[in-house]
């Protein structure tokens, strides 16, 4: 456009570039740099008792894929991802039929529920903590007045159960975003299909599948890779919870890459866990980047 | 969309029962175990029964617990004002400029909540070590910007595709300059939208427990989230009272601006993902 106009001031390339450059500075001073460096990191002894690190080649990755507890990790995580992202998936999405029928009250049901989504991840840890309490927990204390069980159980302090208490606790704070996103899907199916289906004498399930599901498949897909990833992610649950424990139970990568760095202080092995992390993740960005470019 | 059939009926009912208990009454518990007074904590009765404001008064008196609340305030005010001030400068470049590199940085962008923020910790921690910024807010500011910044850019590139050309190109025509024609014309169409990435970088900060609990050493500098981590993990005798008490202090503020700007949040918060 008109440069010969602009008498010192810059031209429209020259503005771009200028707005853009906040943003990508703390990108690279944030995201870019650490992630090579950590990257880095993992080929070296590095560790935060001792300034001073030397090139280990491959030595963390062989200690790492040569401990059994990593592969129990990896294990742990993807049974964390995937009931964590499945139920409340699938009862995020009940609620969203339930609350799509536009009953008196239901504006406001969708209202408080998210409210369960926006308070602190640690506030959830605790109060979740304490409904699963093994001496004094309400889901003891109603067991027992039900008479299911004679004593109580500590369901924070055994391995199989402490995992399924953590996805629970995960699952009720992630229910109401995937009802926000679903509700706005179920909104958006083409309502004369739905009627045109009906002249054709379809029952309910069959409007659901023939109609619901194959119009809300782009944002199912959007959201189980999106709500993935955040698992992939996630921290503070386990961690208020259980801080990985017992027995490693509910330790999953980031809790594992949190503990070697900061509780260890084994800088360079938490970066090479984080690597080999990086690329599971990186496995699920490049399906989620597809699937935004197609809708762009 | 679905006919009110029998069967209907019967999974819309259960479905309500079953669904609203496992959302609503864990929430009621807290609130419930938080108005306990403390020697009723282990009772199982539900609001029917003797109720007190002492443990909530408890933890507004704690002078720890509200330095935490302060710092936390400073942080997610600041930190969501330079994440809506940064995504807007990004989206309006997006949007209406055009230059080499644009799209692959678009395209970074999008991709940095995708990288594995617990690996990125390490390095961020002996960066912010090495400039002796851990007993600052900065380290939490700067790092918070950037998990803003997909959703931010995103939602307002989105506004901004939306203001016509001739608009901007009648400004210029007039003697508007490029910054003028941003802060007078662009900036304000897109005010709904800055209001809800404002939310959301809140939100994000308030709750973020990873790296507040990691980027920042000093105590007098401790945001809430680890700070409560810190102050009721690890207890011998565990308060529940009080750690539902102060679950409930640190809910109030997202929760508040979340009733009062609602409309703006779910846009916000859908619309990082879903283009429509």
């Amino acid at each position: 456009m008109a440069k010969f106009r602009n008498n010192g001031r810059l031209t429209d390339t020259q503005t771009g570039i200028l707005l853009v450059i906040p943003g990508l500075a703390v990108f690279i001073a944030v995201i870019l740099y650490p992630f090579i460096s950590a990257i880095a990191m993992s080929f070296t002894d590095r560790s935060l008792l001792n300034p001073n690190s030397s090139f280990v080649g491959l030595d963390n990755y062989i200690k790492v894929f040569s401990d059994p507890y990593f592969f129990q990790t990896v294990w742990t995580t993807i049974i964390f991802v995937v009931f964590a992202t499945l139920i409340p998936f699938t009862l995020g999405l009940i609620w969203a039929i339930v609350l799509n029928q536009g009953f008196r009250g239901s504006e406001f049901l969708r209202g408080v529920t998210l409210v369960n989504w926006i308070i602190p991840g640690t506030a959830i840890g605790f109060l979740w903590s304490w409904i699963f309490n093994g001496q004094y927990g309400i889901l003891n204390g109603l067991l027992s007045a039900l008479g299911i069980i004679d004593e109580n159980i500590s369901f924070l302090g055994q391995p199989a159960s402490a995992l399924i208490c953590v996805i629970i606790a995960r699952s009720w704070q992630m229910l109401p975003w995937y009802m926000a996103f679903l509700l706005g899907g179920l909104q958006g199916v083409p309502v004369e299909r739905i009627e045109a289906a009906r002249i054709d004498g379809a029952n309910n399930l069959q409007v659901f599948r023939y109609i619901v599901i194959p119009g809300m498949r782009q944002i199912f897909f959007l959201v189980l890779i999106l709500g993935a990833i955040g698992n992939l992610q996630h921290f503070d649950i386990p961690w208020t919870m259980t801080e990985g424990g017992p027995a490693r139970a509910t330790t999953t990568l980031s809790i594992e890459v949190y503990r070697t760095a900061f509780k260890n202080w084994k800088l360079g092995q938490a970066a090479t866990v984080g690597t080999v992390w990086a690329v599971l993740l990186l496995l699920f960005s490049v399906v989620y980047l597809k699937q935004v470019r197609e809708s762009d | 969309m679905f006919q009110k059939t029998l069967a209907f009926r019967i999974f819309f009912i259960f479905s309500l029962i079953l669904i609203g208990c496992f959302v609503f009454l864990p929430l009621l518990w807290m609130i419930n175990t938080a108005l306990k007074p403390a020697d009723k904590t282990f009772t199982l009765y539900f609001f029917a029964g003797e109720l007190t404001l002492e443990n909530i008064i408890g933890i507004l008196t704690d002078k720890t617990i509200m330095t935490y609340l302060k710092n936390s305030l400073i942080v997610s005010f600041l930190s969501s004002f330079m994440a809506t001030l940064v995504s807007s400068f990004a989206a309006y470049s997006f949007s209406k400029f055009r230059y080499r590199g644009r799209k692959a940085i678009m395209g970074a962008f999008m991709m940095s909540q995708a990288f594995p923020q617990a690996i990125l910790l390490l390095a961020i921690y002996l960066m912010m070590q090495r400039f002796h910024l851990l007993g600052s807010y900065w380290s939490l500011l700067i790092s918070y910007i950037v998990f803003t910044l997909p959703v931010g850019t995103w939602t307002l590139k989105g506004y901004f595709d939306g203001i016509s050309n001739s608009l901007i190109e009648s400004a210029k025509i007039d003697g508007a300059g490029n910054f003028r024609i941003m802060t007078r014309i662009v900036f304000p169409m897109a005010v709904p939208g800055m209001i809800s990435i404002a939310i959301y970088g809140f939100v994000w900060s308030w709750n973020d427990l990873l790296y507040a609990m990691t980027l920042v050493t000093d105590p007098a500098r401790r945001t809430l989230a680890p700070g409560l981590v810190m102050t009721y993990l690890g207890e011998a005798s565990t308060n529940w009272a009080a750690m539902m008490s102060a679950s409930i202090v640190a809910a109030i503020p997202v929760t508040v601006i979340f009733v009062f700007l609602q409309r703006y949040f779910i846009t916000g918060l859908t619309s990082g993902a879903v283009k429509e």
